[in-house]
């Protein structure tokens, strides 16, 4: 039981909030983060698609043993990577239950922890990268590698209005809980109140759309005073935006480093078979 | 003085709308000027204010007539762009206005926008001008809610523009934080040479800091006066359901018929209503303004009562520490403070939304901590500062009926009734709450409250963001619960209230409590006001000035005051 209040406790809105923001604002200042959004950019191009052809056991171990390097010093929020677990961990698990269920024997568990061994390489890579850049720095990345100022600033501001839609869906179902009536009894394995409160937290939506249509008007109008939309017109407003990104010896020294890992972990996957 | 704004013959009618909003306005606004637009809700000052920067014609298209020139320029032909250049706007909501996530990119982001190659030094020296200092990279999220208001401020001034539009600055802001704002607007005004415009219902703010009013009603605008005269029409004021300030109306009581300049400051009342023969035959006259004993029977009993939220970076913040307090039957409790001395987290440790870290809560016997806010709300209500977090249904008559029929309650429909009958609300049953007026929302979350049936109520700011003779009725609805409620709680800035319905008021301050005790022992002690960023009503501090014992608390008191004074000196009248 305490434990459990201990989970809920981590699961509440508020710490869904934190979290949230975290992973989006909160690492500044690891080495990741102090990179070039480009060399980021082409860091995830080969770390995202690549594992997805190769089936040598070493260079794909080779490559998540860099990963779990990278996502701690990324310092990636424990619960992200407690969710990432679970889901590869429930999706191996359970393929390895239908395939015994329908005949298979022993012999599948080596291909399919070679299946969690990449998408477990390709979602850490996910995580470093979008971990170690907030959405402006994304943003910035994207418009500076053609991307639309629309689209961009969309990603940026989307992020930015995250927190005050948490922050009002949550005083929505917490009216929803002041004024509703909880069931008596937990019921057989609690399921009772789990679906009260999946009841609670969908109906919960409606009054936050229409909440949140009125506060918008007051956001598009500002945005327009402040002459977002003179901005994506302009190329000069573009250059002035996008003087600080740089990329530097850091950038290079990481790519080369990458590189260098890379052919290493290869080589030894050749040798060893 | 030189003309910088022009209305000529402006009539003006939102897309679908029945009427005008705007018939036939023509106005002339000097630079340079301190000016304040009043005017009942609904009255049209936001639409007036939303001509000067172009928003209207070129955002919303309605039927326009007539013509607007903002320093030369024909907002019809101007684009919003260059407008914006000219008026910085700051509107209520102001939250919904910051962009950026992070302070100093918010207060560049109209420069950078609008490709000046400075825009961070731009946006630097608008943040010194509002004196929001060191907080460069903060998270919007992080800052207090008058933080918040001054970053909207630096944005508007980050253009630099000559005319500055604020829509209600002080609404949600405790009265220290009020007046540090107008102070800055002062400023902007006079040494920068700024033209400022504010959207204004407290005409003690008007009287002390602008320079002109201009009354508005039912889109037409009646008056443009130089602020002295324009408080002077007590009579015509109120009937537009505007009050001037507290000193004035009792001026205007006390010398009925023959006064003719009427006090509209403190200075200038303490002037108007001093006599030194009074002064000199002065007796000290004991009128009892005191409140009814009550039995001590405790509802609800904090004690060592620790709270902490969570900030973004994972450090914890202590708004709250070892707070013991214990709610009687019969308290009608006023929770006063600065913004961010933990009101609103006391309220919602009492409802169980949230458990003390430390201590225990203990409401009715039970200790929060053992059972849900469902099984509390039996015996506890909290109303939202914010009404649209209350409405969770699509119309008044469901969602006040919601906590009833959730338990199943026989025959709730007809206690829903009496409910929006004693609410005034019968007409609007079937409307949507969210498309409501401020005043009626907020009617509408007091009689989801009451019809909760509770022992405590516990209402957070619940005269913010209304005009004066809305807040009125608000007020005396509340003053109504007394009968129907075991204790009302109110956390409020609104000292008028706080003085002249309160019988127990607790003074937070950093999370704890600094003072329990009632009007007389608050109001009197001008250290713990200053301490808390309090200020006593102003009446309150006429009396003080005036040395009229007991001080009184409201104009009606200090009018009867004052006559039992005069008759017992045999002067006067």
């Amino acid at each position: 039981m305490e434990y459990t209040s201990k989970f809920t406790e981590k699961l509440s809105v508020e710490q869904m909030k934190i979290e949230l923001l975290n992973t989006a604002y909160g690492n500044g200042d690891t080495f990741l983060a102090k990179l070039d959004p480009r060399t980021l950019f082409i860091w995830y191009l080969f770390f995202g698609i690549v594992p997805w052809f190769i089936h040598n056991q070493v260079v794909l171990f080779g490559m998540f043993v860099l990963m779990v390097v990278l996502t701690v010093l990324t310092k990636v929020s424990p619960l992200i990577v407690f969710i990432l677990c679970l889901g590869l961990l429930g999706q191996g698990g359970y393929l390895l239950i239908a395939s015994l269920f329908f005949g298979g024997d022993g012999t599948v568990i080596l291909p399919l922890l070679l299946l969690t061994l990449k998408l477990s390489v390709i979602s850490l890579a996910s995580i470093t990268v979008f971990c170690s850049m907030d959405p402006e720095k994304l943003s910035n990345g994207l418009l500076k590698i053609g991307v639309p100022g629309q689209v961009s600033f969309s990603i940026a501001y989307g992020y930015r209005m995250l927190p005050s839609l948490l922050e009002e869906y949550h005083h929505v179902f917490l009216s929803f809980r002041l004024r509703g009536k909880a069931p008596d009894r937990h019921g057989f394995l609690y399921w009772r109140s789990i679906v009260y409160f999946c009841k609670i937290a969908v109906l919960s939506f409606y009054p936050l759309l229409l909440s949140t249509a009125k506060r918008a008007r007051t956001t598009v109008e500002a945005l327009e005073t402040k002459g977002s939309f003179y901005g994506f017109n302009h190329p000069k407003v573009k250059k002035i935006k996008l003087a600080h990104l740089r990329m530097g010896t850091r950038d290079y020294l990481f790519l080369a480093f990458s590189i260098i890992y890379i052919v290493s972990v290869f080589t030894l996957g050749n040798f060893t078979s | 003085m030189t003309a910088q704004i022009q209305l000529e013959g402006v009539t003006f009618q939102y897309p679908g709308t029945e009427t005008a909003v705007l018939h036939d306005v023509s106005l002339t606004i000097e630079k340079g000027t301190f000016l304040a637009i009043m005017g009942s809700n609904g009255s049209g000052k936001s639409t007036l204010c939303k001509l000067l920067n172009g928003l209207i014609p070129h955002y919303y298209v309605g039927d326009f007539s007539g013509k607007v020139t903002v320093k030369g320029l024909d907002t019809r032909e101007s684009k919003v762009a260059e407008l914006s250049h000219n008026v910085g706007y700051v509107y209520q909501d102001f939250e919904n206005q910051l962009v950026s996530p992070r302070v100093l990119e918010d207060a560049s982001f109209a420069p950078l926008n609008f490709g000046y190659a400075d825009f961070q030094s731009r946006g630097k020296r608008a943040l010194d001008l509002v004196g929001l200092h060191g907080l460069d990279q903060e998270f919007i999220w992080q800052l207090s809610g008058g933080q918040k208001h001054l970053l909207a401020l630096a944005g508007a001034l980050s253009l630099d523009p000559d005319i500055l539009i604020i829509d209600e600055p002080v609404a949600q802001l405790d009265p220290q934080h009020a007046e540090e704002i107008y102070s800055i607007l002062r400023r902007l005004n006079e040494e920068f040479g700024k033209t400022i415009i504010v959207i204004e219902h407290h005409t003690e703010f008007i009287a002390e800091f602008c320079k002109e009013v201009i009354l508005m009603d039912q889109g037409q605008v009646i008056s443009k006066k130089p602020t002295k005269e324009a408080l002077q029409h007590v009579e015509e004021l109120i009937a537009s359901q505007i009050y001037p300030p507290q000193v004035t109306q009792a001026a205007f009581q006390v010398g009925k018929g023959y006064a003719i300049n009427l006090p509209v400051t403190l200075p200038e009342a303490c002037g108007f209503f001093s006599n030194d023969s009074l002064r000199e035959n002065r007796r000290e006259i004991d009128i009892d303004f005191g409140v009814q004993p009550v039995d001590r029977l405790p509802l609800i009993e904090m004690e060592q009562v620790a709270f902490s939220y969570k900030t973004i970076t994972r450090s914890k913040k202590r708004v709250l520490k070892e707070v013991d307090l214990t709610i009687n039957r019969g308290d009608h409790i006023a929770l006063v403070g600065n913004n961010g001395a933990g009101k609103s987290s006391l309220m919602r440790l009492i409802t169980g939304l949230v458990k003390p870290e430390t201590g225990k809560v203990i409401v009715d016997g039970i200790n929060t901590r053992d059972v849900s806010p469902e099984h509390l709300a039996d015996f506890i209500t909290y109303v939202y500062q914010n009404p649209e977090q209350m409405f969770i249904e699509d119309s008044v008559r469901k969602d006040v009926g919601f906590f009833l029929k959730a338990r199943k309650v026989t025959d709730y429909q007809k206690k829903v009734d009496q409910i929006l009958e004693q609410f005034d609300l019968t007409d609007l049953q079937d409307r949507d709450s969210r498309l409501m007026s401020g005043g009626q929302q907020r009617r509408a979350s007091l009689a989801i409250g009451v019809a909760m049936d509770p022992k405590v109520i516990l209402l957070d700011e619940p005269t913010a963001n209304l005009d004066i003779a809305t807040r009125k009725h608000i007020t005396k609805l509340i003053a109504q619960l007394k009968r129907q409620v075991g204790a009302v709680v109110i956390a409020t800035h609104d000292m008028q209230l706080v003085a002249e319905w309160a019988n127990r008021i607790i003074v937070l301050h950093e999370g704890e409590i600094i003072h329990d005790g009632d009007r007389k022992s608050v109001f009197g002690n001008t250290a713990l006001l200053e301490r808390a960023g309090l200020k006593a009503p102003q009446i309150f501090q006429l009396s003080q000035a005036l040395h009229i014992k007991p001080y009184t608390y409201s104009v009606a008191e200090f009018v009867a005051a004052w006559r039992e004074k005069v008759e017992t000196d045999g002067i006067y009248e």
